[in-house]
């Protein structure tokens, strides 16, 4: 079945109602819980399929789960957690349509009450529902079942033998009219003359103090400047402007000012913080890894009369020579059910099945990818130390320890703390490692970021997998105030540091 | 070093005092450190649900403390009974270690835990055994004897630092080699097996079905415009504008350098969004030159601080010698600076096309059609969540990183301290 029968589907359910109702109690009792699904005419949004739920109200039911993939399924571990629907007492809570970035739902005809934590809730006496799924694949069927849940969480029907209905929405994947492209060309001119007149007025001002040297500096450096006044200064501005828009995949260049709600969406979403507490878990524990192996590798390879440097050090560079995407892809492989980890340990662990393996995988993988760029960092500026230094160390009889502590450590710090902000910047910034690997997975719920997920790799899929450029911008500026936060203590704490010493 | 005035020590107590047999003072520092190896054998157990031999590694790490424990601290005196007893924990230690592989199958994994054990207990006994911990130990040992032990020391410990250097970098070369090793395996392997044992059955099933295909010469030729392109539009900005902040002092200098070196910092994504929008709204999704002007847009800092750095290193006398021979400024710069730096020019052109090769999150944004991918978007569609070809991708991406591998290697010296200057310095 290729495209949804509205009608049929319609009188289908109207026909399985009126049995339901005649049924008796005891022996329809799957037949009671089983909501009847209609996959209403899809709406022209990008990515949407609208689902129309029936159901008999009944104290048992608490709740629907919405489970999707896109082929026919028959047991929910072969389909994804969409969203879930509540039944409770809506007397306490507001009509709030549409949630961050992800669904709108209607009870009554009216737009559906959500609870504190955004869930949709249905009331006690209602008998239908309907919900806009977003992030639907375009073109092709997707199979949608609704699951009753009890008071426990539990389905009330079996979940091994579902009957997913199959609907489809069509909205085209570039479904853009014909872009005007006239703001951004003005803009872009805007931003050129700005930086060029910039220039020449630093030229005139040079010029006015009698710098005849320097005649040529401001024409040597003009195109790198535009070019980057264009292309980075540009984008950030019109970021911040996108973040207080509704800018979403179906509406590009005519997006609307919505203030704060893109803000106020993120806030009140779910797994704001843990998202942001596992980006500093993620960057803090990577660079202490790369730093500290880093170190270790730099001092054992530049120990004097090590044999077979050379090979060492050009083996131990293979993971920054390698290129990124494929040793993590590799590690992807090796570390399946039934990948050499497993093979090697004789286990069968799915390493990417539970959320705190997951995490740990992740982090280890971008540690193994870390490490050579420390490693050499680490190995040049100990090169550079004076070498009668730990000759004189040696003669007093300093131990290798203290050697270390009282020397090495000491000198090498003014590598030490800018290479550690290099670091964590580049870790908090990576995006390749957790995406190959995991995609953020496992995910809790659609549209809530993964176990494994950062702020960025979420960023990304708020952007290009759930379409919401207004919420993606909303997030990204807050990334931006975070890391100048970030570097601003760190910038005062180094400066305390350093009048302290 | 603590500023007392000596106390005059007599030479033999002195030589006395400092002398500890290499051997004694390294098993010193190994055994807690095989211990501790024991101790995360064990967390991998817990994981693996094996009890037994979660307490098998627990109780090995306890024992190897134990007979740490056994060894004296400083030079005190090793009573005879001490060693004694360390023999006899190491013999047992040997025996059991030795026993392990009876009571379960044996993999490669599980003979490098036991060798955690084995090992250590080893050379404990091997070592407590030999005649100079004997005679050490038993209080045989004049000024004379320490002083020969003392050279003895001096001989032996660059040997055992070395072994212990050696069991590190090794553990290391490993760890770093297993997923290349892993990945020839795969591609000369039939099928898409990721487990099982290495390099068991041999077929270029794989190589053929990638160079055989379409897709991949088009994602290499995508690949090659991008990474072309980005070099030549990178180096074309990036040049004279090294160039002017190496040598000219001029307005706005330190604010430029400043937002050339913030503007590394801040993640790719925050721009990504709006990147996508104007790409989109000027059609340059799924083209080349979008490609281009991002990546050539987004290496220029890094560029720019590398040749500053490599400029920097070009002696001026040069210079001045050319322009009091009657050079303008530009013909000095193109006849006299840009042939003298011209490996740096080429250091700084292969780390960009490096980087545009490499590229993965831009390109993947950026390019949504089939034809468009570059290799590291398309290398990463070959495993989806469905229909895995792992061996086609590890035969390409062997393909692919040969060359990137031996270009990074040859120039690395270089790459590293441009790489450095630019991000390190900066």
């Amino acid at each position: 079945m290729a495209k949804p029968r509205p009608l049929e589907a319609v009188l289908a359910s109207f026909a399985a109602l009126l049995l339901g109702c005649a049924a008796v109690h005891a022996q329809q009792l799957t037949q009671q819980w089983t909501p009847q699904l209609t996959i209403a005419a899809t709406e022209a949004a990008y990515r949407q399929i609208r689902i129309e739920v029936e159901f008999i109200p009944g104290a048992e039911i608490a709740g629907f789960e919405i489970w999707f993939a896109d082929r026919d399924f028959a047991a929910t571990d072969e389909a994804e957690l969409h969203s879930t629907v509540l039944v409770a007492d809506t007397s306490a809570l507001e009509r709030v349509g549409e949630n961050i970035a992800f669904d709108r739902c209607w009870s009554d005809g009216l737009p559906i009450h959500r609870d504190a934590a955004g869930y949709p809730v249905v009331g006690f006496g209602t008998s239908s529902w309907s919900c806009s799924l977003s992030g639907m694949n375009p073109g092709v069927d997707q199979w949608i079942a609704v699951v009753p849940i009890g008071a426990d969480g539990a389905p009330l029907v079996d979940s091994a033998s579902l009957q997913p209905v199959p609907g489809r929405t069509d909205a085209a994947d570039e479904r853009t009219p014909p872009p005007d492209t006239r703001p951004v060309l003005y803009a872009l001119s805007l931003v050129v003359l700005a930086t060029a007149s910039l220039l020449i007025i630093l030229r005139w001002r040079d010029a006015a103090r009698g710098r005849s040297k320097s005649r040529l500096a401001h024409i040597y450096v003009a195109p790198a400047l535009i070019a980057l006044a264009t292309l980075t200064f540009y984008p950030i501005l019109y970021g911040i402007w996108l973040a207080f828009t509704n800018a979403d995949q179906s509406r590009l260049g005519d997006e609307a000012w919505v203030g704060l709600a893109n803000f106020a969406a993120i806030f009140t979403g779910p797994g704001v913080g843990r998202v942001t507490l596992f980006t500093l878990v993620w960057a803090v524990s990577n660079v202490l890894a790369h730093v500290g192996l880093g170190l270790a590798l730099a001092l054992a390879l530049n120990r004097p009369g090590l044999r077979g440097r050379m090979v060492y050090r050009t083996i131990l560079l293979l993971p920054w020579a390698i290129p990124g995407y494929i040793s993590v892809l590799a590690w992807n492989g090796m570390l399946q059910p039934d990948g050499l980890v497993n093979g090697l340990l004789g286990t069968g662990i799915d390493f990417f099945a539970g959320a705190d393996s997951a995490r740990a995988v992740v982090i280890l993988v971008n540690i193994w990818l870390g490490v050579p760029f420390m490693m050499m960092v680490f190995s040049g500026a100990l090169q550079a130390l004076p070498g009668n230094m730990y000759e004189a160390a040696e003669i007093d009889g300093v131990s290798h320890l203290d050697q270390f502590r009282h020397l090495t450590l000491p000198n090498l710090k003014g590598t030490l703390v800018p290479v550690s902000l290099l670091g964590f910047i580049w870790t908090f910034n990576s995006f390749n490692t957790i995406y190959l690997l995991t995609q953020g997975n496992p995910h809790s719920g659609f549209g809530e970021p993964g176990a494994t997920d950062t702020l960025i790799t979420h960023v990304f899929a708020v952007a290009f997998e759930y379409g919401q450029y207004g919420v993606a911008a909303a997030w990204s500026v807050l990334i931006f105030a975070l890391l100048i936060g970030l570097s601003w203590i760190y910038l005062k704490r180094t400066r305390v540091m350093e009048a302290a010493a | 070093m603590s500023g007392n005035v000596a106390q005059p020590i007599q030479a033999a107590t002195l030589a006395e005092r400092w002398y500890v047999p290499a051997e004694i003072a390294a098993l010193r520092v190994w055994l807690p450190f095989a211990a501790l190896v024991n101790a995360f054998i064990s967390g991998g157990e817990a994981l693996r649900g094996n009890d037994a031999a979660l307490f098998a590694g627990l109780g090995a790490g306890a024992l190897l403390i134990a007979l740490r424990g056994l060894l004296p601290d400083g030079a005190r005196r090793f009573p005879l009974w001490r060693r004694t007893a360390g023999r006899a924990l190491a013999t047992a230690m040997l025996l059991s270690g030795a026993l392990f592989p009876l009571w379960r199958d044996f993999s490669l994994y599980d003979l490098w835990a036991v060798s955690w054990l084995v090992v250590p207990a080893g050379l404990s006994l091997y070592w407590l055994s030999a005649g100079i911990s004997g005679t050490w130990c038993a209080g045989a040992c004049d000024a004379r004897m320490a002083e020969s032990g003392l050279a003895r020391n001096r001989r032996l410990g660059p040997r055992l630092e070395a072994f212990a250097l050696h069991t590190f970098l090794i553990h290391a070369a490993a760890l770093v080699v297993a997923p290349v090793v892993w990945i020839v395996d795969v591609a000369v392997s039939p099928g898409n097996i990721l487990g099982g044992a290495i390099f068991d059955a041999f077929s270029l099933e794989h190589f053929r079905a990638v160079l055989g295909g379409e897709a991949f010469w088009l994602w290499t030729r995508n690949s090659l415009v991008v990474a072309l392109g980005t070099t030549l539009a990178g180096l074309l900005l990036a040049i004279p504008a090294g160039y002017a902040f190496s040598r000219y002092q001029f307005a706005g200098r330190k604010g430029a350098m400043f937002v050339f070196m913030l503007i590394q910092m801040f993640p790719g994504i925050i721009i990504l969004v709006p990147y996508f929008m104007v790409m989109k709204t000027l059609g340059l999704l799924n083209t080349s030159i979008g490609l281009i002007i991002a990546y050539s847009v987004t290496a220029l800092p890094l560029c720019v601080w590398m040749l500053k750095g490599f400029f920097d290193a070009v002696p001026r006398a040069l210079e001045e010698a050319a322009l009091l021979d009657g050079c303008n400024r530009a013909q000095v710069f193109f006849f006299v600076v840009l042939p003298l730096s011209l490996p740096a020019v080429a250091i700084t052109a292969l780390f960009s096309f490096l980087t545009a090769w490499n590229e993965f999150l831009l390109a993947l944004v950026f390019n949504t059609a089939n034809d468009a991918y570059t290799l590291p978007v398309g290398l990463a569609s070959m495993i989806p969540a469905t229909g895995q070809l792992w061996g086609d991708f590890a035969a390409a991406s062997i393909i692919v990183s040969i060359p990137v591998v031996a270009l990074f290697m040859l120039f690395q010296r270089s790459l590293i301290q441009g790489i450095s200057a630019g991000g390190v310095k900066a």
